[in-house]
């Protein structure tokens, strides 16, 4: 019998592949490594984000679902809650008791109820609403809260470049 | 394609070396001397023996561990160069031994220790793959055989060398050696738990536990090794600077396992003890997936007090990490005292509190935190039994309120108390209770009396008090029925609402302690009784003005006295309603 963490993460695979929810695409690299997933999410309808379809990289710890996984997007992003490398910072991704920016509740925190689907629902509402409280680019932030065309400019050519559309 | 290309560049420079030597000796053993003797060949040479123990080692990670995976081989650069930076620290304290035998040698220790570390990342990879091949056990296996081996060679080397020779740099070999031993027995142990785990049909519960154990042995004897290695060396040498980094790393896991074997005993422990095992019916009733694992619950479950259902294996290793509910985040280790009542998830209405307390604390129940949740049984509430207060608390006592937050007190009738701690409430019912569980939540410790003291002393004071009031209101009241018929001297009935009414609205003003303000109304009623041979005019017209305010009526005294029946209706109807507000305010 195979690891719990492992077993979960079957699971979830298996659900995410049976019902999956709508502009989300998530699963293993490969399927002899079950901890790292690569994921695709398209831009929310509405936003400036929209029409885009953003690769991203979940990488789960040993001790899955205790812990949480890392979120990474490989495409290039630009977005008050995404570090300038991909990282994602939302709170759900935190476990409780470490508190990069010291200001979430625990209740908002990573607990073994979420899930890749939650995860990526959440990222989903980020790009749709980006926190401007918590800076994980500070100079998106700003640009959003003071210079939203120019963030919506930026957003656009970020669109078309995962696209693969000259811009 | 580069690494190619160097060791080919490499090569052709040895070639040359050596033809150059042999062209120009003839001879085997002159060339030997010839390019041990010339400096830019010896280099060549020491480059081209680089290369080899590289090739050797790509050629031994091809065949026991295949094609490596992007964090085994960050991880192997990671550790790598501090690897590296150590054995260059090492040198520095054993520089009088340096020679290129010297170096060979921390170079195959560095060679073995990668080996360490792969054989160690890819053991653990075990738990993250479904498909776990023959060749990786074969592979795991040899490689495991052959690292002990090889260890307990250099060991023995090391031994033998040191009891001949005397203590050299074989010391540090010997205890690097050592080392790498534990890692491989710990790998092998690793290795084996997966093994059983991945052959059996079932979920494998305690592996996590034996895990645990194997970690903290395993770390002892690794703390225990760096601790004699330093002794060792700082009576032989110097300070080892470069066992610092690893030594401290060591301790730091060592303390991390220590901890976490104490939190999964407290774990096991309270699954044990305080959380009851669900019923089928209850999973029947519930979802039946236990959240944690996504799996179905059939046995082995445990019910929290908040009604939610887990695996008593998942529940246990979340418990390590933390004391709460995974699904609605209750503190579980809030209320250990009680598991067989109802959840308080379900709880009604608290009962309502001993009136006497109300005016304290308007603002806010300051019994929230006091009463455990799960300890509402539909008793009626007991009739203030603040002498038990002490017995609730489990935790540390309460905390005296701070002045900050104070709640706002409306109506005070008496001095008041600047700390005054908000008396815990007593559980409802000591039946359901063992004598062991209520010397428990009692506890003999220091604080524990202090708190109940503490509490005593507050009820002392709230009597205190009420005496005070009870005096003063009963003053109040003799006066009402005194003053009409007796007209006493002008001064002592308006005397008894000017001391006592401001002393309504605002205490912090009168004297601190109940004692004085006892004190006060006593002082009054022998004033008041001499008062009867005063004319009765003057003292009506202190009330003169029903409609003014309390700090009018003293200015009243002067005022002409005309109407005498009239007002005298109007005061009385005045102290009724008075004694009615001071009634309903009690």
């Amino acid at each position: 019998m195979a690891g719990s963490a492992l077993r979960r993460l079957m699971a979830e695979y298996k659900q995410l592949t049976l019902n999956p929810p709508e502009g989300i695409i998530a699963g293993p690299i490969n399927e002899e490594n079950f901890f790292e997933w690569e994921a695709l999410i398209t831009g929310p309808e509405g936003t400036c984000f929209e029409g885009g379809v953003f690769p991203a990289k979940l990488v789960f710890p040993a001790d899955y679902p205790l812990s949480p996984p890392k979120m990474q997007f490989t495409c290039e992003m630009f977005h008050p809650n995404i570090y300038s490398d991909g990282r994602v910072c939302i709170s759900i991704l935190h476990a409780p008791g470490d508190d990069p920016m010291g200001y979430e509740s625990s209740a908002e925190r990573w607990s073994p109820v979420q899930s890749v689907e939650k995860i990526l629902l959440s990222v989903v509402s980020m790009l749709a609403e980006p926190n401007d409280e918590s800076g994980a680019n500070v100079d998106a932030a700003k640009m959003w809260r003071e210079h939203r065309d120019e963030f919506n400019r930026i957003a656009e050519k970020i669109v078309r470049r995962t696209l693969g559309i000259p811009t | 394609m580069r690494s190619l290309s160097i060791s080919l560049l490499s090569l052709t420079l040895t070639l040359l070396v050596i033809a150059n030597a042999y062209y120009q000796k003839k001879q085997f053993y002159p060339s030997v001397v010839y390019i041990t003797k010339s400096n830019p060949s010896m280099a060549v040479i020491y480059i081209q023996a680089f290369i080899c123990v590289w090739i050797t080692g790509k050629i031994m990670r091809k065949i026991f561990f295949g094609q490596l995976r992007t964090t085994e081989f960050e991880h192997l650069m990671e550790r790598s160069w501090y690897a590296v930076t150590e054995t260059c620290l090492a040198f520095t304290v054993f520089r009088d031994d340096f020679n290129p035998k010297f170096v060979a040698v921390f170079t195959l220790l560095l060679f073995l220790k990668s080996f360490h570390w792969l054989a160690e990342d890819r053991v653990d990879y075990m738990e993250r793959s479904p498909v776990i091949s023959w060749l990786f056990h074969i592979r795991v296996l040899s490689l495991l055989l052959l690292l002990g081996s090889l260890d307990l060679h250099f060991i023995q080397h090391a031994y033998q060398s040191t009891v001949s020779k005397g203590a050299s740099v074989q010391l540090v070999f010997g205890f690097e050696y050592a080392i790498l031993l534990t890692v491989v027995i710990n790998i092998a142990i690793k290795y084996g738990l997966h093994s059983v785990d991945l052959n059996s049909e079932t979920p494998w519960d305690n592996k996590a536990v034996f895990l645990l154990y194997t970690e903290l042995v395993m770390g002892l004897i690794k703390v225990i090794l760096y601790f004699a290695f330093v002794a060792i060396m700082v009576r032989i040498y110097t300070l080892p600077l470069f066992a610092f980094r690893p030594m401290y790393y060591t301790i730091r896991n060592f303390k991390k396992a220590f901890s976490d074997v104490i939190l999964s005993r407290r774990a096991i422990h309270n699954m044990n003890t305080l959380y009851p095992d669900a019923t089928p019916e209850e999973l029947q009733a519930a979802d039946n997936v236990c959240i944690i694992c996504r799996e179905e619950m059939t046995t082995a479950s445990k019910k929290l007090p908040c009604n939610h259902i887990f695996h008593t294996a998942c529940l246990r290793s979340w418990f390590q990490r933390q004391q709460t509910c995974p699904t609605c985040r209750l503190n579980i280790l809030r209320n250990p005292t009680n598991n067989n009542t109802r959840p308080a998830a379900a709880a009604p209405p608290r009962p309502p509190q001993p009136p006497f307390m109300n005016p304290f604390f308007a603002g806010q129940n300051p019994f929230q935190m006091f009463q455990p949740p799960n300890m509402d049984n539909h008793q009626p509430p007991p009739q203030a039994r603040p002498a038990e207060g002490g017995a609730d608390q489990t935790g540390p006592p309460p905390q005296p309120p701070t002045g900050a937050n104070l709640p706002p007190f409306v109506f005070p009738p008496f001095p008041f108390v600047p700390f005054l701690p908000p008396p815990p409430m007593p559980p409802q019912n000591f039946a359901s209770l063992s004598t062991e569980e209520l010397q428990r939540m009692e506890g003999n410790e220091r604080e524990n009396v202090e708190a109940r003291i503490q509490c005593l002393r507050n009820i002392q004071m709230l009597l205190d008090a009420a005496v005070v009031m009870m005096q003063q209101y009963s003053t109040t009241v003799l006066l009402s029925n005194q003053v009409p018929p007796m007209a006493p001297n002008a001064t002592p009935p308006p005397n008894v609402f000017q001391t006592n009414n401001p002393s309504w609205n605002n205490p912090p003003n009168q004297s601190d302690t109940p004692k004085v303000a006892k004190v006060a109304p006593t002082t009054n009623a022998p004033q008041a009784s001499p008062s009867t041979e005063t004319p009765e005019s003057s003292v009506e017209s202190s009330f003169d003005k029903p409609t003014t305010s309390k700090e009018g009526m003293s200015q009243d005294l002067s005022q002409d006295p005309s109407q005498v029946s009239q007002e005298e209706v109007i005061r009385r109807r005045r102290l009724q309603k008075f004694e009615q507000q001071t009634v309903e305010t009690e």
